[in-house]
């Protein structure tokens, strides 16, 4: 099955960020949240999915911890740090800029 | 992350593949639920998660790669960070490197001495198979004995417990047949010898079965250090004929250099081994029980213990007891002992070379405890900057990871540069050890070595790097930003935990003193026992006479032959210039240089004991022998030229034989009468047959056996009457030993020049080698004591000097509202005293646990002696002290106004 839209790859991290302010979760909780909120517009890839987390993990913006799922399966759960907190914040700030940017010149070529 | 999961996972990344494949699979498995419960089929709803990943192998890769990487990247964060720290303080980086290598490389070299000897095992096949076979005479307390030929063949085939087993005799030869004799060190073994203990030559061959014969066969097996001493290394040398003690052999082969013999030898390495078996003339003849005087060597049985080897051996002597009631009398207490080879080798220095070895891990131990103080005062300095970047979000176990970095660097520095310098030193080390301690050509540089001292280094690290690295965690961001510039927030926990350091200092470094303490008692107490001879100004020889292996080719077979040989030698040595006096002895008359000859004896007109058999040590002497060791006469005469074979067989005794047998006066010892039973080690074939001999004199307790052995009695006999096949000489005299023993060896290669002199050396070098181990670790522990008590000055300097800088404020008040100087001082002083006081019971009680293990080293002192632990105390005391008072006197020059000023 084609996927319908990928994720771009910079903007996964804003997403993952954005989804964990909420609260913990897991990856795959974080795939099917992104996926229903977005109206399934967006799918996350999944093979890119772990290797980003892990990243995103190294680098100090989340945190995980082993713990039992929704069906008492051993999961990883991530949460946000507080220096992931400030990181999100950020990033929200450049989406914002980076698509009033675009909007700006969509509506000059008009 | 926390701290704790990061240290964790710098640990498990090994773990990482698993994990990283559970949450995968995880993953995996919630989206194949879901599926099914959308109703898939259960394969396709697995098919589908599983697409979804694509190449799941590429997946887990990626995602692992993506922590390595992270992990790599903050490490080199970490290691850049914390050489630029340590570059900025070159001096306290330099220092600090200094002191750790000292320790740490203090540490691998004793760990290399304490591998090689103790932990290696022998380099022999299955070497916890081979033991060492002892007879000993439980009831007279008598032990090693040696064994007889019969109780040999006994053990070989009716015990049950050995697969091999080996006569070994240690034995001199005169290699003759060069430009002049040379002695050699032999052994002499049956011809199993090499096969039992697994081992080839080099070159050549070891013996094969037709070398077994009852006498002496022909080939000779000769060492590597030999090989190249007398041959040169020759590659030819196999089929030369070499001549020792008058027969002719035929060297087959070469040893390895790396092999020694695990067991006693006379005096060195062995140069050359002979086989034989034991049963024929030139050895003892007939052969019979009785007559003990080889050491044994077996190899068990495989998976058979020592334990239960030893107790089948036990029922095999009550049943030769049962078997044998002549031979082995009950009064005698006849017993057979194993002990493993390797404890036969290195038992007697376990204790020491343990001591050492924590010993110098307590100095290492204070030298890391010295730098965490450092570490935390400059810590100190960077609470505020600590604080404001955890204010403003850095994390917490990131910053401790970065300390720990630093001194994890500084350490393994230190480590590189102690190993590097151990390995350059190896040799002038080794030079420093006593040289009789076993083993010690083992010593090298192996595997397990780097592997301690890179274990060592990083626990190192961490012990100095934990302390300052913690304080960083318990940093309290609010109350270190409101303080002053110093940031003293934590600083009264910091201070409290600083002097807690010290006072551990101090209670290491007072154990180590006492440790030293004890071990110099101990020593001062052996030299304050009188050996019963003077050592200074006498110098001793060795000579051997040949012992063919046909007694026609023997030119001293006869009592009379010998006998006159000594007594010419006797009288050319004693006209050298510069001999005062001369005397000759047979080597059981060498104090602190022979093995003992045994003897059971019997008091002619005493009931025989039938509990002991009492035995004493026995020597024959010419008439000068006490008069040149300065032992007096205490009761009767010393020998005289009259007691020769024709005259009565007299003898000499002791002191304590004669206050046992006759307490009211030694004078009643005077002509009674002695039997001597057939004497213990005999190689002699003219055995000393039970004979009575009369008493003519009482001499003074010589210690034979070394200052700290107790004292056996001794009965001399007159060398006339007995003489030895081989002698040392003693001569009373200040000239020089090198010169006189060339005038000896000549004079003695003049009535005979086929008689080697050899081991020519004062008595003084004999007996102070005798206690070069006592010395050697008295003198180690000394210096480590004396570099601990440095470093805990140092540190409690250092302390004071901080504590009191931190009150200039809380001192300028007080001398405001005026205290004196004075009041001042002996606040200051009182300070340190109490961190002096705590550690110094600290440091008692400590020592009162500790060196229990010492006591199997001291001599007539108990390891709890009073005396030397309050002494001990006093000094340590009065330096800590000393050492505070440099800081308390400058606490007190304090200006008032200033320090109410200082923030």
């Amino acid at each position: 099955m084609k996927p319908k839209s990928d994720v771009l790859q910079g903007t996964l991290a804003l997403l993952v960020l954005k989804t964990l302010e909420r609260g913990a979760m897991h990856g795959y909780g974080m795939t099917l949240h992104i996926q229903r909120v977005s109206s399934e517009v967006l799918r996350v890839e999944e093979g890119s999915l772990y290797p980003a987390l892990h990243r995103m993990e190294q680098d100090g913006w989340i945190s995980a911890v082993w713990g039992a799922s929704e069906n008492n399966r051993r999961a990883r759960y991530y949460q946000l740090t507080a220096k992931g907190r400030k990181q999100l914040a950020e990033e929200e700030k450049n989406w914002a800029r980076l698509a009033a940017a675009v909007a700006s010149v969509l509506r000059f070529a008009q | 992350m926390s701290l704790l999961s990061r240290l964790a996972g710098l640990l498990k990344i090994h773990r990482l593949e698993r994990d990283v494949e559970d949450e995968l699979r995880a993953h995996i498995e919630m989206r194949a639920q879901d599926n099914l419960a959308a109703g898939m089929s259960p394969e396709e709803a697995r098919y589908d998660a599983q697409r979804r990943f694509g190449n799941s192998t590429l997946v887990k890769e990626d995602t692992r790669a993506m922590d390595i990487v992270g992990w790599i990247e903050t490490t080199g964060q970490n290691l850049r960070y914390a050489a630029r720290m340590l570059r900025r303080t070159p001096g306290f980086t330099l220092v600090a490197i200094l002191t750790l290598a000292l320790g740490i490389g203090a540490n691998v070299a004793i760990f290399a001495v304490v591998h090689a000897v103790l932990l290696e095992p022998l380099p022999f096949p299955h070497p916890e198979q081979l033991v060492r076979v002892y007879d000993d005479l439980r009831t007279s307390n008598t032990h090693d004995v040696g064994m007889s030929v019969p109780e040999l063949w006994d053990l070989r085939d009716k015990s049950g417990v050995f697969q091999d087993i080996c006569a070994t005799l240690p034995a001199d030869a005169n290699i003759t047949g060069g430009d002049h004799p040379e002695r050699a060190e032999a052994l002499i073994t049956n011809a199993n010898y090499f096969t039992m203990l697994g081992v080839h030559a080099e070159l050549g061959r070891t013996y094969v079965p037709a070398d077994a014969l009852p006498g002496f066969s022909e080939p000779v097996v000769i060492s590597d250090a030999y090989w190249r001493r007398a041959f040169g290394a020759d590659p030819k040398v196999l089929g030369t004929k070499i001549r020792l003690d008058g027969d002719l052999y035929t060297v087959a082969g070469v040893m390895p250099p790396s092999f020694h013999h695990p067991g006693p030898t006379l005096t060195t390495d062995v140069d050359a081994w002979l086989t034989g078996g034991f049963a024929a003339a030139p050895f003892p003849m007939p052969v019979l029980r009785a007559i003990r005087y080889f050491p044994v060597i077996g190899r068990l049985k495989p998976g058979l213990s020592v334990a239960q080897a030893q107790a089948q051996l036990d029922r095999l002597v009550a049943q030769l007891t049962r078997q044998f009631p002549d031979e082995y009398p009950a009064a005698a207490g006849w017993s057979i002992r194993l002990a493993p080879t390797h404890e036969d080798i290195v038992g007697n220095v376990r204790t020491e070379l343990f001591v050492m070895f924590a010993a110098v891990g307590f100095v290492l131990l204070i030298a890391c405890v010295n730098l965490a103080n450092l570490l935390l005062a400059r810590s100190a300095g960077r609470q505020r900057e600590m604080a404001i970047r955890l204010a403003i979000g850095a994390d917490r176990g990131r910053l401790i990871v970065q300390l720990l970095t630093e001194s994890a660097l500084l350490a393994t520095i230190s480590g590189s540069a102690a190993l590097a310098t151990v390995f350059s030193l190896k040799n002038s080390l080794l030079r420093l050890a006593p040289a009789n301690l076993p083993r010690l050509n083992e010593v090298a540089l192996s595997p397990s070595i780097l592997i301690f001292a890179f274990f060592i280094s990083i626990l190192t690290g961490l012990l100095f790097g934990l302390a300052p690295a913690l304080q960083t965690a318990r940093a309290d961001q609010t109350t270190a930003l409101r303080e002053g510039s110093q940031g003293a927030g934590s600083s009264k926990h910091q201070l409290r935990f600083s002097r807690f350091l010290v006072a551990s200092e101090i209670a290491l470094s007072l154990m180590l003193l006492i440790g030293a303490g004890l071990l110099f008692r101990s020593f001062w107490q052996l030299l304050e026992v009188r050996p019963g001879f003077d050592p200074h100004h006498v110098t001793t020889a060795k000579i051997w006479l040949a012992f063919p292996n046909d007694p026609k080719n023997d030119p001293y077979l006869s009592i009379e032959k010998r006998a006159a040989f000594h007594q010419e030698i006797l009288r050319r040595i004693a006209a050298l210039p510069g001999v005062e006096q001369a005397a000759i002895g047979s080597p059981s008359s060498a104090p602190m240089d022979s093995k003992p000859r045994q003897s059971p004896f019997r008091i002619e007109g005493r009931a025989s004991d039938l509990e002991r058999i009492p035995v004493a040590e026995v020597a024959s002497v010419t008439p000068g022998y006490f008069s040149v060791l300065k032992t007096p006469l205490i009761a009767g005469r010393f020998f005289t030229g009259e007691d020769n074979a024709k005259g009565q067989q007299v003898i000499l005794i002791d002191e304590t034989l004669a206050h046992r047998y006759w307490p009211n006066a030694d004078s009643d010892a005077i002509g009674q009468r002695l039997q001597l039973g057939p004497a213990f080690q005999s190689t002699n074939t003219n055995l000393d047959v039970a004979s009575t001999f009369t008493i003519v004199g009482v001499v003074g307790n010589i210690k034979s056996d070394g200052f700290d052995a107790a004292s056996a009695p001794h009965i001399y006999r007159a060398v006339y009457q007995s003489p030895p096949y081989g002698a040392v000489v003693y001569l009373r005299t200040s000239a020089d030993p090198g010169l006189l023993g060339e005038a000896v060896r000549r004079e003695v290669q003049h009535v005979d020049p086929t008689i080697p002199v050899f081991d020519v050396r004062t008595m003084n070098f004999i007996v102070s080698a005798f206690l070069a181990e006592q010395r050697f670790a008295m003198e180690l522990l000394g210096i480590f004591a004396a570099v601990a008590l440095l470093l805990a000055s140092i540190g409690i300097y250092g302390v004071m000097t901080y504590t009191f800088s931190r009150r200039t404020n809380e001192i300028g008040i007080r001398m405001a509202m005026g205290a004196q100087r004075s009041d001042i001082l002996r606040i200051a002083v009182g300070e340190g005293a109490l961190v002096v006081a705590v550690g110094v019971v600290a440091g008692l009680a400590g020592s009162a646990v500790m060196t229990r293990f010492l006591q199997s080293m001291l001599f007539d002192v108990k390891a709890t002696d009073p005396l030397t632990y309050g002494a001990i105390a006093g000094l340590l005391t009065a330096v800590m002290l000393l050492a505070c008072l440099v800081p308390a006197h400058r606490a007190t020059r304090v200006d008032p106004l200033t320090a109410l000023r200082h923030e």
